[in-house]
């Protein structure tokens, strides 16, 4: 075999990972090289090695383990507990038709407010404490969760229940082995969509008011001109969106394993 | 199920008020459940209800009494309303303010994320350099950016501008790519056959497909764009609903909160049936399912 096929082949076979990691990795030779050569000033814009030293620095000293802990229970709080609310409150309103004629009015009002907005009264009513960002996260998150959950019920199989009601199967029979795994999917589309959320409301609750926190730190750097902390700071959500999303993906292969591949996944 | 509804169980017909109750349940139901959830409201803040049990559990009652601070109350809030448009009409220098920066970080999302969806989805190599870049700033909730932003523009017009354009370029670009993918390849074959150019191809089969992708996608960034407004003005900023709001919250005029959520949700559900005519205009030309 010929060498430089070789390359060629590996290269055509992962090519999509190689443009993608050529690229980022250019990027950050660019930004480094235009922040050393003092191109543009470090105030604005921290080299990618300054931010890393910012990070290990920030980590080392134990700085920032307090705010990454109260971040993480504003998040984990609000998301569980979304969830928690969101997902049977969801199934319900699809399931009965009376409890979403019920329920109905009360998500779509808050469906079209966007939930930041009502920040300023969240923290008159709790304070500028741990629980705000909670009740803001929550907010932010149970809607969409429960939304997709109610469609998810909607929409199942109609041929599928018909013929278990032909069997003669319980309501509870029905909806446990026909509505729920047909919903697992929108479930978890639902909770991908709420981490989002979720996550963009501890951000905005820590920036708005708040005592500690990696989103009260970013503002806190932001006022002393700390652009390397900042990047971190936005780096440190980054990484957990991401987190999420995956482990996300993950529990959900897991939950849709008996189901026959379509399409692109086929 | 209209069946058995209209018919009852016994073969005879239901009278005419349960029809009409069973023809229209939804509407009748949403609105009782939201007029009784405005009655509670209006009379935890009055004390209704504190009023109404004294005489069974003595001065515990008391606490089922809402301070206004807190809660405010429907009639408050629009009597504010009304103050604010009618008669002190200081709302309409925010309101053209926070609308002039909607509209320009809007129309710069439109303007970055759609060219850039487009060519992502038509160039596979492209989509293939730009796609980290896309899917860490989609992880991130790019409110994030704002103390950064605020230290690159100022707290300016440009800096909400930004914010609003970050919220927002990503629903378009996103969509814009997933509508080039999802063409249909028989007419790309098609045109293909009969020679057409790239461009030609483009501009006659990829673009006019794409078109209900792009306006969900506005949909989407509409909604995102709307964060925003609120969140751009957290730092220091005069003018603005935004402004207002914070404002109002600092200083517990709770009525004037919801005056300024309420115009932006006013503000959301206009803009996104604009978008529903302009989609319902755009799509005459596509058969009927």
């Amino acid at each position: 075999m010929d060498r430089a096929l070789d390359v060629r082949q590996f290269y055509l076979a992962h090519e999509r990972s190689i443009i993608g990691a050529g690229t980022l990795i250019a990027a950050l030779a660019i930004w480094e090289l235009v922040a050393r050569a003092g191109l543009i000033d470090p105030l604005f814009i921290a080299a990618p090695s300054r931010i890393a030293r910012a990070g290990y620095t920030l980590m080392a000293t134990g700085e920032i383990w307090p705010d990454l802990r109260v971040s993480g229970s504003e998040f984990l709080l609000g998301y569980v507990l979304a969830a928690i609310v969101g997902i049977p409150i969801g199934l319900a309103t699809g399931w009965y038709r009376r409890l979403s004629f019920l329920l109905g009015p009360f998500v779509d009002t808050l469906n079209a407010v966007p939930r930041l907005t009502l920040m300023p009264l969240i923290v008159i009513w709790f304070g500028i404490g741990i629980w705000s960002k909670v009740v803001v996260v929550f907010l932010g998150a149970v809607i969409p969760i429960l939304i997709a959950c109610h469609s998810g019920v909607r929409t199942n199989e109609a041929r599928f229940i018909k013929v278990a009601r032909s069997f003669g199967a319980s309501q509870l029979k029905i909806f446990s082995s026909i509505i729920l795994p047909g919903t697992v999917p929108f479930i978890f589309t639902g909770l991908k969509y709420g981490a989002g959320r979720a996550l963009l409301g501890v951000v905005v609750g820590e920036l708005y008011a708040a005592t500690a926190g990696i989103g009260h730190m970013i503002g806190e750097a932001g006022n002393t001109f700390q652009t390397d902390v900042m990047f971190f700071g936005i780096l440190l959500f980054t990484a957990t969106g991401l987190l999420t999303v995956g482990l996300l993906n993950l529990c959900e292969r897991r939950f849709e394993t008996w189901r026959p591949k379509v399409g692109a996944a086929a | 199920m209209t069946v058995s509804a209209v018919i009852g169980r016994e073969g005879r017909p239901t009278p005419r008020l349960k029809q009409f109750y069973f023809a229209h349940e939804r509407a009748l139901l949403g609105t009782l459940v939201i007029v009784l959830f405005l009655i509670f409201w209006e009379g935890a803040e009055r004390g209704w209800w504190a009023d109404a049990l004294r005489p069974f559990i003595g001065p515990a009652a008391d606490r089922l009494r809402v301070k206004p601070i807190f809660i405010s109350s429907p009639s408050r809030i629009l009597s504010a309303a009304y103050r604010m448009f009618f008669v002190t009409g200081e709302i309409w220098t925010d309101l053209k303010w926070s609308a002039l920066q909607y509209a320009l970080g809007l129309l710069l999302a439109i303007a970055v994320g759609v060219p850039l969806g487009l060519a992502a989805g038509w160039y596979r190599r492209l989509s293939y350099a730009v796609e980290p870049f896309l899917a860490g700033l989609n992880a991130t909730p790019q409110v994030a950016f704002l103390p950064l932003i605020i230290v690159w523009v100022g707290t300016g017009l440009a800096a909400k501008v930004l914010i609003i354009f970050l919220l927002a370029v990503l629903p378009m670009a996103i969509s814009a790519q997933s509508a080039v993918r999802t063409t249909d390849v028989r007419l790309m074959t098609m045109a293909k056959s009969c020679s057409a150019t790239e461009w030609h191809v483009f501009k006659t089969v990829i673009l006019p497909s794409a078109t209900p992708y792009l306006l969900a996608g506005l949909r989407l960034a509409i909604g995102r764009g709307m964060i925003g407004i609120v969140v751009g003005e957290i730092f220091g900023s005069a003018n603005g609903i935004g402004a207002m709001i914070n404002q109002a919250g600092s200083r517990f005029q709770t009525d004037r909160v919801f005056v300024g959520v309420l115009v932006l949700v006013a503000a959301g559900l206009m803009l996104s049936e604009l978008v529903r005519r302009i989609e319902s205009r755009v799509e005459t030309w596509r058969p009927l399912l």
